[in-house]
């Protein structure tokens, strides 16, 4: 009964995003898009930030996307009314690096490694998760790389550059991931 | 023995047993269902911590769609055998992995509505949602076999088992023990009690066991043996005691008097109940006393110490006895006790305790039973029932006794009647044939007397020799003519009501001898015996009242006893004489007529009997009715009888009469009117032809006119013919017995056709018609055979006379 109000609970929206997640492992009605931006909204359940890097006040959790967004709308559809910790979810887009505001997961796509170096300054000291989809090995400082392997979309974690980022990593996470960057 | 107590033992094990294995069963049922529901429970909850578990780790599976990661954690099942299948779905109702690896699973999500754990039909089924923070990422789906609850339970039964085999060998074993505790008295009992019947000894006790309720079981079959045996003693008593009245009962009816009814009883008690002193008395109301009857033989020695003797009276109202004799059992429980005399005297005896039970016959008390004994207060109350009883059954006894004696007497009565009776008969036929030998020889010598007399009388020129012969023809007729009257009156019925007349007693004696003489001098003469007869009769005797026929009769009866009294011979006295009444006496004075044998004499019982009908010392010979006709004259004539006798020495029977009152004038005249008659005609009538020409012959001497008529009827014949016709005849004479028509029907007719002509009828039978007053109707006058001239003169010439003018019967009275 509870998992039943639950659910209820959750909207039809909700619904529909995981019927829509749902449907991505399978076929080719869930696009690969959707499918990462599930996983990005997924995160931020199974990683904890410190408390100084969690928004303030009502400010809302950020989801931040550098350069040329791959998601198109669909991240915006699965954090529509999402929320984090009582914050709500935002979606910011940084075109350069220089853009970069405070975020709480960056999403770095493929393209945009080659301002790694840059990128991974900018974010020196400061916890925020950072995510990319460039296939082969993680590239130094990010945290999670996805991956495609058998049709679907792996992790891999790095859990040394969480623990720099001072980021807790779920062991749950872990489990379903690669992990590379030492033990613990 | 043994067959018998193993159901007890078994029946008390079986119980035992029995009763703890169904409290072992209902107590492991008990804690096998608690167990099973507990179990389940505890299954179900170990399942959904497990699902739990597994659903918290495969939150990242599910969450980025990692089915490797998600079979992995499923694998985790192999560690829970039971677990037959793991399944998860995606929120969307994908599968994303499946346990056991390969297994054939639904695509399909199960129903969402049905999270959470049931069983269902054997299966344990659990709808786990799989939840990271709060969002639900998909559903685990378990299914759990109960082989693990089936397990346990095999071993709980199988525990159980053991348990209850364990606890049953514990209280077979125990109960063993402890079954003993009940059995045993049980047993003990039944012991007992198998040989109280089998030994029929009730004096056998069951020992007592331990344990208070055993104990008094125990005592209360003790008590009801106590109690049994002593009935059994009172059922022996009594029964002996039914067996005692019972001999005592058959004794007394196989005896017919009372001492010896009263004699075995007292012996059968002295013996068999027993008695110290046992006697008996009989109940005299009058006297108001008991007359002690008999003394038992055993009690006779004490008889003596007590004074008391068979005979001796016992007064009822000083001795304290008039309960007794009102019907009630008196005991006196010690006589030392008792004022009264007669208790006192049975103390003085050294026989304290007395029983005085009455003897009843029909509720009224002809006697007492009297028992004693040494000891004091000796007498049960069982012992004086069977006394009281006893008294009702000798009374009974006594009463029978009595009614035998009654009906010995009834039937000795009654066999003396009917001899007296046969006796009569023999008589009564023995006067008929005297009488009827009378009648023909009065018929056949009334020609020779008739003829003799005339000759005597017509005939003056007969020779002296023959007036002589004549005479003693005539003499002889005579005689032969008093002896057939005397053998008539001997056998002559008696009438009915005695008819008194002077009675001279000496001539009477005088007559008696001459009848007797037969008997007192010829015939012990024949034999060579003399027998004196010696006569003293007073002189101027007076007349007595009396029938002379009877009174003679009883003399002739004594004399002849007084001959059979002296068989050798001796002395028979006959005397008169007059005594003097009384001064104050009815009778002026007493007639005394003796008859004295010298004889044998009669002893006391003789003499007391002697007077009974039929009683005889004569044996055969004798009728047993002499005297008792002597007796029974006495009593007609008010007289008096009395009897000396001396054994030995001979008897005198004195018969005393009362004088008779007034001396009396000459009755007994027999005026022989010897007047010449006229001339009659005279009818003549009899069957007889000798007598009938012989009286024609006397008198047409006489100068009488006689028709003569042989028969009745030819008499009436002529009679008729002569009134009608006549010459009348003037008188009729008529035998009495002829055939067809006899001399009273002839009488009949003659006065019927002439009432004035007087009949004159001719009997054989005697002259007793005269003195009877027997004289038939219509006859005038009788005349007995053989026919006297004078009688017949005298009748014709007194008739002739008062028949002219009036011709009457009154007249020849």
């Amino acid at each position: 009964m509870g998992l039943l109000s639950n659910i209820r609970a959750l909207g039809p929206r909700c619904a529909l995003l995981l019927l829509a997640c749902g449907v991505a492992g399978l076929s080719a009605a869930v696009s690969e898009s959707q499918l990462k931006a599930v996983f990005l909204f997924n995160f931020t359940h199974f990683v904890e930030w410190p408390a100084a890097a969690l928004p303030r006040d009502s400010a809302p959790f950020v989801i931040g996307v550098l350069g040329n967004d791959p998601f198109g709308h669909d991240l915006d559809e699965v954090v529509r009314g999402e929320a984090v910790n009582q914050h709500a979810l935002a979606i910011e887009r940084y075109p350069t690096v220089a853009d970069i505001r405070s975020c709480q997961i960056l999403f770095i796509p493929a393209a945009e490694l080659r301002h790694l170096d840059g990128i991974v300054a900018q974010l020196e000291q400061r916890s925020v998760l950072t995510v990319t989809d460039a296939e082969g090995p993680l590239p130094r400082g990010v945290i999670i790389g996805l991956f495609r392997q058998d049709n679907r979309i792996r992790l891999r974690i790095d859990l040394q550059a969480a623990r720099a980022s001072n980021l807790t990593i779920s062991s749950k996470l872990s489990r379903a991931a690669d992990i590379v960057g030492g033990g613990s | 023995m043994q067959a018998n107590t193993r159901p007890i033992r078994r029946t008390l094990m079986s119980v035992i047993l029995l009763t703890c294995g169904a409290l072992l069963a209902i107590s492991a049922s008990g804690f096998f269902t608690y167990e099973y529901l507990t179990f389940r429970q505890v299954t179900l909850r170990n399942l959904q911590i497990l699902g739990r578990a597994i659903a918290a780790n495969s939150t990242a599976a599910l969450a980025f769609d990692n089915p490797d990661d998600a079979r992995e954690v499923l694998s985790a099942f192999k560690a829970q055998p039971h677990v037959i299948a793991a399944r998860l779905y995606l929120n969307d109702g994908r599968l994303i992995a499946s346990y056991p690896d390969g297994a054939r699973a639904p695509k399909a999500a199960p129903p969402l509505g049905s999270a959470g754990y049931r069983f269902e039909g054997g299966i344990l089924r659990g709808v786990q949602p799989v939840v990271q923070g709060d969002r639900q990422m998909g559903t685990l789906y378990l299914e759990s076999d109960l082989g693990e609850i089936y397990e346990h339970f095999q071993l709980f039964v199988a525990l159980g088992a053991v348990f209850i085999l364990v606890c049953g060998a514990a209280t077979y074993l125990s109960s063993r023990r402890l079954q003993r505790v009940i059995s045993d008295p049980i047993l003990a009992l039944a012991t007992t009690a198998r040989q109280v019947s089998e030994r029929r000894d009730y004096s056998v006790r069951a020992g007592k066991p331990p344990g208070l309720e055993f104990g008094l079981l125990t005592d209360a079959f003790n008590h009801m043996l106590t109690r049994i045996e002593g009935d059994q003693s009172k059922l022996h008593s009594q029964l002996s005691r039914l067996d005692l009245l019972h001999r005592i009962t058959r004794a007394t009816g196989e005896r017919h008097d009372l001492p010896s009814v009263f004699r075995v009883v007292l012996r059968t008690l002295e013996e068999d109940l027993p008695l110290d002193f046992g006697c008996m008395c009989v109940y005299e109301a009058s006297a108001e006393a008991l007359s002690i009857a008999v003394i038992g033989a055993r009690s006779l020695p004490l008889s003596s110490a007590l004074a008391l003797t068979e005979g001796e009276r016992v007064p009822v109202d000083q001795n304290g006895l008039a309960r007794c004799v009102a019907g009630e059992l008196v005991y006196e429980p010690d006589t030392q006790d008792m004022k009264f005399p007669f208790p006192q005297r049975f103390a003085a005896a050294a026989l304290r305790s007395l029983v005085v039970a009455p003897l009843l016959v029909e509720k009224r008390v002809f006697g007492v039973l009297v028992a004693a004994r040494h000891a004091a207060e000796a007498f049960s109350s069982a012992d004086c029932e069977f006394l009281r009883q006893l008294g009702e059954h000798v009374g009974l006894a006594a009463h029978q006794a009595q009614l035998y004696g009654a009906l010995q007497r009834a039937y000795d009565d009654l066999r003396q009647s009917q001899q007296a009776i046969m006796q009569q008969e023999r008589l009564r036929a023995l006067g008929e044939m005297a009488s009827g030998i009378a009648h023909d020889i009065n018929n056949a010598i009334s020609p020779i007397a008739l003829y003799t007399e005339s000759l005597l009388e017509r005939e003056p020129g007969l020779s002296e020799r023959a007036r002589g012969y004549l005479g003693t023809i005539q003499t002889a007729i005579e005689d032969v003519a008093e002896t057939v009257a005397r053998m008539r009156e001997f056998y002559r019925p008696r009438e009915a009501e005695l008819v008194l007349a002077r009675v001279a007693c000496n001539r009477l004696i005088e007559q008696v001898i001459n009848l007797t003489r037969a008997r007192w001098s010829d015939l012990p003469q024949q034999r060579g015996v003399v027998i004196q007869l010696h006569t003293e009769l007073a002189d101027n005797l007076p007349d007595v009242m009396g029938s002379e026929v009877e009174i003679r009769d009883a003399l002739t009866n004594l004399i002849f006893n007084a001959v059979d009294a002296m068989p050798d011979g001796g002395t028979l006295s006959l005397r008169t004489r007059v005594v003097a009444g009384s001064s104050s006496g009815e009778a002026a004075g007493y007639v005394h007529v003796e008859v004295t044998d010298t004889g044998v004499g009669m002893d006391e019982e003789t003499r007391r009997r002697c007077l009974e009908p039929f009683y005889t010392t004569k044996g055969e010979r004798g009728t047993g009715l002499g005297l008792a006709m002597v007796y029974g004259m006495v009593q007609r004539h008010s007289a008096d009888l009395e009897i000396d006798s001396a054994v030995r020495r001979g008897t005198t029977v004195r018969l005393i009469f009362a004088v008779a009152d007034a001396p009396a004038l000459g009755t007994q005249q027999s005026p022989q009117l010897q007047q010449p008659t006229r001339r009659l005609r005279i009818l003549l009538v009899d069957d007889d032809p000798l007598l009938i020409k012989s009286l024609r012959d006397i008198l047409e001497q006489e100068g009488h006119h006689v028709t003569v008529a042989d028969g009745g009827q030819k008499g009436i014949d002529a009679f008729t013919a002569s009134v009608t016709r006549g010459p009348q005849f003037a008188v009729v004479i008529t035998d009495l017995g002829m055939p067809y028509v006899d001399g009273r029907k002839v009488a009949a007719s003659v006065k019927a056709a002439s009432a004035h002509t007087p009949v004159i009828l001719l009997t054989g039978w005697g002259r007793r018609l005269l003195a009877d007053n027997d004289i038939p109707a219509h006859v005038d006058r009788v005349l007995s055979k053989p026919p006297r001239l004078a009688e017949v003169r005298a009748a014709l010439a007194e008739l002739a006379a008062a028949a002219k003018p009036v011709a009457s019967r009154a007249d020849s009275a």
